[in-house]
C-alpha cells in the first residue's frame, strides 16, 4: 500500500472509532452530557485552535466528527494526506474527551497523566522561549530494547529536552529506572495511542498562549508550531495505520517523525533510524535543535531537568 | 499577418506591428506564403531519395498509388524519412561534441582553452581508465579528449557511456542489439540503409534509428556535456534575467545565437576584456550587453548568468528591436532569414562557422587556434556598429523575468544534500529525490525540452504543460528553448513555488530550488538521462519503471526527433506536442505509440492540446506508481 493510502486507512479507522465512541457515550449519558478537559480555558484545544469551535457537550462532538470527516479527502496529494493526519488528531481528541466526559479522572489508575492542564503549559513557556528546554521529544510505541529506550530518554533528559512517553514506552522506561515526572522533564501521558493528542494539545495551546494566535487560524497555527515549537516524534516498533496517520498529523504540525523500522522516508519529515544509539542525534539534527550548553562530563546526568529533584534520605 | 500566433506572448506581439512599418519579413509571413501544407509530406508519404522519384503514396489505403517506383510501401517510406531525421539530429549533436573534444585536445594551461573543472576531468579519466597519478592535467585532458574523439569512429566496441545506464537497461540494449557502436558509424549506417534498395522493412528501420539515437544521447550529447563542463566549468546555481527586455537602450547589444560553447565561451571572455569595454565607451555606449538565444544562450547562462534574450521563435524579434548591433552565430537553428532581416536595420549578422555559412551574412571565421583574438575581432565589429544604430527605429519591449539557472546534476545533488540527515543517510546521492517520489510527496518528474514551432502557439504549450505538472506535484527539469520559455514565464523563481501543489512546494522550500529546473542546452538532455538513471540505480530498477516522462511540447528540429527517440529507447515515455510526419503509415505510427513499449518499456504519445497532454502524463505517472505499489 502506498504511504498516502496507509494514512487514509488510518484516518478512517480513527474516525470510525471516534464516531463509535461518541455514539456509545450519547446512548449512555445523553447528548447534553458535559464535555471538558480539566483546568483549561481552551475547551478541546486541538479542535478549538483549528476551527475556533468550542465543544461543551457530547452533542457538540457530533459536529466535531463532521469536521474530522471533512478533512479526509482521499487523493494522492501531500496536502490532502497531511489534512487526513490532522483529522486523526481531531478524532483522537474526540475519543480522549469522551473519556473525560464519562469519568472524573480517566487516568487515575495508570502512570500516565493524560490531559496536561494550562498552568503546566504556562510554566513551560519561559524555558521553551529561552531555549532552556531546547526541544520536545514524543516517544511512542514499544522498543525492542528497553535498555536502549532508557538510554534515549536519559540522553534527552541530560540535554534538557522535555520528553513525553506514550504507550508501552512508559512501562519500559519505568522498568529501566528512568525517573518520571514534570520536574524530571519526562512525562508519561497514557497507554492508548489516542493519548498522544495531549502532547499535541500542549503544542497548540503554546501557540494560542505564547503566539497570540486566533482560534480558527489553522494556517497560522501550523506555521507557528513548525517554526516555534521544536517538537519531534520517535516511534518504536512496528507501526499500524493509525499511528502512521497520527504521524502525518505530526508532520502537518511541522514535527518530524523518526522511526526505528523501515518506512517510506521523506527527507526532513519521516526518517528511518534503525540504530537506536543514533536516534537522539538523528532527531536533533532533523528538527534542527542545537544544544546550547556543552554536555558536562560528570558521572550523573547533569541538566536543568534535575534541578527539581528531591534527594531522598534513603538514596 | 495574423497575430494569433503570438496571442500568448503580448511582449513580442508589439514587435510584429513594427515589422510591418519597417518592411521586415518574419516567420509568420513566410508561413502564410506557404499556404496549406503538402499533405503527402505532412504524413511522411513523399520520397525523393532517388531520381526515379519523387514518389508519393496515397494516404488512403487501397486507393491511388500504394507503392513508389521501387516498390517501397508507405511503411517503408515513412520509416525511412523518420530514420533520416534521427540521423541528421544525431549528426548535429555529435559534430557539436566533436568540436568540444577537439578544443579539449588543444587545451593548455597558458592557452585560451584550459581545463576548468579538474575534478570532473579526473572522474572521467578514472571512468575511462586513464592514468592520472603524477600527470599534468593537460596531459590527462589530452588523453581523455583523444578517447572521446575515438568514440566517433572507433572500429570496434560500443559507446563507453552506455555503462552509466541502469543494469537492466544495459542488458536490454545488448539483447536487442541496440548498443550503439561508433557515433559516426551509426549515422553512416543509417544513411546507408535508407538509400534506395536497402532496408525495406519499417520495423528494422525503426530499430536502427533507435540504436543511432542512443549514439546521440549516450554518445555525442553526453560527450558534449561532460567535456563542456570539464573545459568551461560545471554549472552552478545562479540568477539571470530572460526575455527581450534584457536588450539595453544605451549599450552595445550583441546577440549570441547558436550552440557551441567552445565559441560562445570565447565571446563571453572577449566581451569582458577591459579593452573592449573601453572601446564601447569610446563610441558613446555605457558598455557591452551580451545576450543569449537558443542553446548557446543556455550554455552561457548556465555558466556565466548571461541574460537570455529569448528562444528560437524570437530570433527575428531580437533584430526587430532595432537595438541589436550584431547577431553572432555558429551552428544550428539559425534562420537564414536573419540575413535579409538584418538588412532592414543596422544589425550585423555575423556567421563564424565553416559548417554554417549563410548567404548575405558577414562571415568572420572563428579559429580555435586563435580563439580569443578571433572573437575579439568579431566583438569589435559589433562595437563599431553602435554609431550606425537608427534610434528612430528602436523599440525594446519592456519585459523580462528573473530566473534561477545552472542546475547541473552536480548542483541538484548539492541542493539535495541540504535535506540529508547525516546520521541516517550518505551525502552526494539522489536518494532524497527518490524518497520523495516513493513517498508520494512528488508524483513524478518530467523533462520538458525542445523548440518552438509555428504549428502551435509559441511557448503556450511549454508553459501550460509545466504549470499543469507543477500544480500536480510533478517536478520539472528542462533544457533548450523550453527552458527559456519557462524562464520568461517566471517559472524559474523561488516564488514560483506558489504555483505548485503542496508536495512540490514543500520540496522547493526545503531543498531551496525553484519547481522548474534549468538543466542547460539540448545536448544537456544527457544530464536528464544521468539523473533519471541515478534514481533507477538507487532503487535497483530500470528507467522504464519510474514515474518519469520526457515532453517536447513544441519541437521542430531533427535533433528533437533524435532526442525523443533516444529518450524512449532509454525507457522513458515521451510526449510530443507536435505530431511527427509519420501518420501516413498506420503501422509505423502504431509502433511509435504502442508496440515499441514491448521492446523498450516506453512509448511515444502525440498530443497537441497541452492541457490534455498534461493529463495524459499525470495518468501515466499514476499508472507507473501503481505498478511499483507506491
Ligand atoms: S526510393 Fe523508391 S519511393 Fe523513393 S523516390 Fe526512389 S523510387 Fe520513389
Ligand atoms: S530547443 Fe530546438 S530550437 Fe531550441 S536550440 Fe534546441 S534544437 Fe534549436
Amino acid at each position: 500500500m502506498s504511504l498516502f493510502d496507509l494514512i487514509y486507512a488510518g484516518s478512517n479507522a480513527a474516525w470510525g472509532l471516534a464516531e463509535q465512541t461518541v455514539a456509545d457515550a450519547i446512548q449512555q449519558k445523553g447528548k447534553d452530557q458535559k464535555v471538558a478537559f480539566p483546568s483549561t480555558a481552551y475547551s478541546l484545544p486541538v479542535i478549538y485552535s483549528a476551527t475556533g469551535m468550542k465543544i461543551n457537550t457530547l452533542g457538540d462532538l457530533e459536529t466535531a466528527l463532521g469536521v474530522a470527516k471533512s478533512l479526509i479527502v482521499e487523493e494522492e496529494d501531500l496536502g490532502k494526506a497531511l489534512n487526513a493526519g490532522l483529522s486523526t488528531a481531531v478524532s483522537a481528541e474526540i475519543i480522549e474527551s469522551v473519556k473525560y466526559a464519562l469519568q472524573e479522572d480517566p487516568y487515575e489508575d495508570e502512570p500516565g497523566i493524560g490531559f496536561v492542564p494550562d498552568p503546566v503549559i504556562r510554566s513551560l513557556g519561559v524555558p521553551l522561549v529561552t531555549g532552556d528546554i531546547p526541544g520536545i521529544a514524543v516517544l511512542l510505541g514499544e522498543s525492542e530494547s528497553p535498555e536502549e529506550l532508557a538510554a534515549i530518554v536519559k540522553d534527552y533528559q541530560s540535554k534538557g529536552l522535555l520528553t513525553f512517553l506514550v504507550g508501552k514506552t512508559i512501562d519500559q522506561a519505568m522498568e529501566q529506572d528512568v525517573k518520571l515526572g514534570l520536574e524530571m522533564r519526562v512525562i508519561p501521558i497514557g497507554y492508548d495511542v489516542t493519548s498522544v493528542i495531549h502532547v499535541v494539545s500542549v503544542a497548540v495551546r503554546a501557540a494560542l498562549i505564547f503566539g497570540a494566535l486566533k482560534p480558527g487560524d489553522l494556517a497560522g497555527l501550523l506555521e507557528y508550531t513548525k517554526q516555534r515549537v521544536p517538537a519531534f516524534v520517535n516511534t518504536f516498533g512496528p507501526l499500524n495505520e493509525v499511528v502512521v496517520s497520527a504521524g502525518a498529523g505530526a508532520i502537518a504540525l511541522g514535527f518530524p517523525v523518526i522511526a526505528d523500522i523501515d518506512v517510506p522516508e521523506v527527507p526532513g519529515a519521516l526518517l528511518t533510524q534503525k540504530d537506536r544509539s543514533l536516534t537522539v542525534k538523528t532527531s536533533l539534527e532533523t528538527r534542527e535543535i542545537k544544544i546550547k550548553v556543552k554536555e558536562i562530563d560528570i558521572p550523573v546526568a547533569f541538566a536543568a531537568a534535575f534541578e527539581g529533584e528531591r534527594i531522598r534520605k534513603d538514596a | 499577418m495574423s497575430h494569433e500566433v503570438l496571442e500568448f506572448d503580448v511582449v513580442s506581439a508589439s514587435l510584429t506591428e513594427k515589422a510591418k512599418t519597417d518592411g521586415a519579413e518574419l516567420i509568420w509571413d513566410r508561413q502564410q506564403a506557404m499556404k496549406a501544407k503538402c499533405g503527402f509530406g505532412d504524413k511522411g508519404l513523399c520520397c525523393r531519395i532517388c531520381a526515379m522519384g519523387p514518389c508519393r503514396i496515397s494516404p488512403v489505403e487501397g486507393k491511388g498509388a500504394q507503392r513508389g517506383l521501387c516498390g517501397a510501401t508507405a511503411d517503408v517510406i515513412v520509416s525511412r524519412n523518420f530514420a533520416r531525421m534521427v540521423a541528421a539530429g544525431t549528426s548535429a549533436h555529435s559534430d557539436h561534441a566533436r568540436e568540444i573534444a577537439t578544443v579539449m585536445h588543444m587545451s593548455n594551461k597558458d592557452g585560451n582553452y584550459k581545463v576548468k573543472d579538474v575534478g570532473k576531468l579526473l572522474n572521467l579519466a578514472k571512468e575511462w581508465g586513464v592514468e592520472t597519478e603524477g600527470r599534468e592535467n593537460d596531459d590527462i585532458a589530452h588523453e581523455v579528449a583523444e578517447i572521446a574523439l575515438n568514440e566517433f569512429g572507433k572500429p570496434f566496441g560500443t559507446q563507453r557511456f552506455i555503462t552509466r545506464a541502469p543494469e537492466p537497461r544495459q542488458k536490454l540494449w545488448k539483447e536487442k542489439n541496440f548498443e550503439p557502436r561508433a557515433i559516426d558509424r551509426e549515422v553512416v549506417t543509417l544513411m546507408h540503409s535508407t538509400h534506395i534498395g536497402c532496408t525495406g522493412d519499417a520495423d528494422s528501420m525503426l530499430e536502427m534509428s533507435m540504436r543511432t539515437s542512443l549514439a546521440d544521447g549516450w554518445g555525442g550529447s553526453m560527450i558534449g556535456t561532460e567535456l563542456s563542463d570539464i573545459m568551461f566549468g560545471t554549472p552552478t546555481a545562479r540568477g539571470t534575467e530572460a526575455n527581450l527586455g534584457v536588450i539595453e537602450e544605451n549599450m552595445v547589444n550583441i546577440l549570441l545565437h547558436g550552440h557551441n560553447p567552445s565559441f560562445s565561451e570565447m565571446v563571453v571572455l572577449a566581451a569582458e576584456e577591459p579593452e573592449m569595454i573601453a572601446m564601447a565607451k569610446e563610441v558613446g555606449a555605457d558598455g557591452i550587453n551580451l545576450v543569449g538565444m537558443c542553446c548557446t544562450g543556455n550554455e552561457v547562462t548556465m555558466r556565466h548568468g548571461v541574460k537570455i534574450a529569448g528562444n528560437f521563435y524570437q530570433q527575428e524579434l531580437a533584430v526587430l528591436t532595432g537595438a541589436m548591433e550584431a547577431v553572432i552565430v555558429d551552428v544550428q537553428c539559425i534562420f537564414p532569414a536573419l540575413a535579409r532581416l538584418s538588412d532592414c536595420y543596422h544589425t550585423k549578422f555575423i556567421t563564424t562557422s565553416p559548417k554554417a555559412k549563410i548567404t548575405g551574412s558577414t562571415y568572420i571565421e572563428f579559429s580555435e587556434e586563435h580563439a580569443l583574438e578571433s572573437t575579439k575581432t568579431i566583438v569589435r565589429e559589433a562595437i563599431m556598429n553602435y554609431a550606425n544604430r537608427d534610434r528612430s527605429k528602436v523599440l525594446i519591449p519592456q519585459a523580462k523575468s528573473k530566473a534561477l539557472v545552472g542546475y547541473s546534476v552536480e548542483t541538484v545533488i548539492q541542493h539535495l544534500d541540504k535535506v540529508v540527515n547525516s546520521h541516517t543517510d550518505v551525502f552526494n546521492t539522489v536518494k532524497p529525490l527518490s524518497d520523495v517520489i516513493w513517498a508520494g510527496v512528488l508524483r513524478g518528474a518530467a523533462g520538458i525540452v525542445g523548440c518552438n514551432n509555428p504549428q502551435v502557439k509559441h511557448d503556450k504549450s511549454h508553459v501550460t504543460i509545466m504549470k499543469e505538472l507543477i500544480k500536480n506535484d510533478v517536478i520539472v527539469v528542462t533544457t533548450g528553448c523550453a527552458a527559456q520559455a519557462a524562464a520568461k514565464a517566471g517559472l524559474m523563481t523561488m516564488e514560483a513555488k506558489e504555483l505548485c501543489g503542496r508536495g512540490l512546494k514543500e520540496v522547493c522550500e526545503r531543498v531551496g530550488i525553484p519547481p522548474v529546473l534549468h538543466m542547460g542546452s539540448c545536448v544537456d538532455i544527457s544530464r536528464i538521462l544521468d539523473i533519471v538513471g541515478r534514481v533507477a540505480i538507487e532503487r535497483g530498477l530500470d528507467n522504464s519503471d519510474l514515474p518519469v516522462v520526457g515532453v517536447a511540447p513544441e519541437w521542430m528540429s531533427e535533433k528533437a526527433v533524435a532526442i525523443g527517440t533516444y529518450v524512449v529507447t532509454s525507457g522513458i515515455d515521451t510526449y510530443l506536442g507536435v505530431t511527427p510526419q509519420v501518420l501516413g503509415s498506420e503501422h509505423f505510427t502504431d509502433m511509435l505509440t504502442n508496440t515499441i513499449e514491448e521492446k523498450v518499456g516506453a512509448r511515444f504519445t502525440f498530443e497537441e492540446d497541452p492541457v490534455v497532454c498534461a493529463q495524459l502524463i499525470l495518468d501515466r505517472m499514476e499508472e507507473k506508481r501503481d505498478r511499483l505499489g507506491i
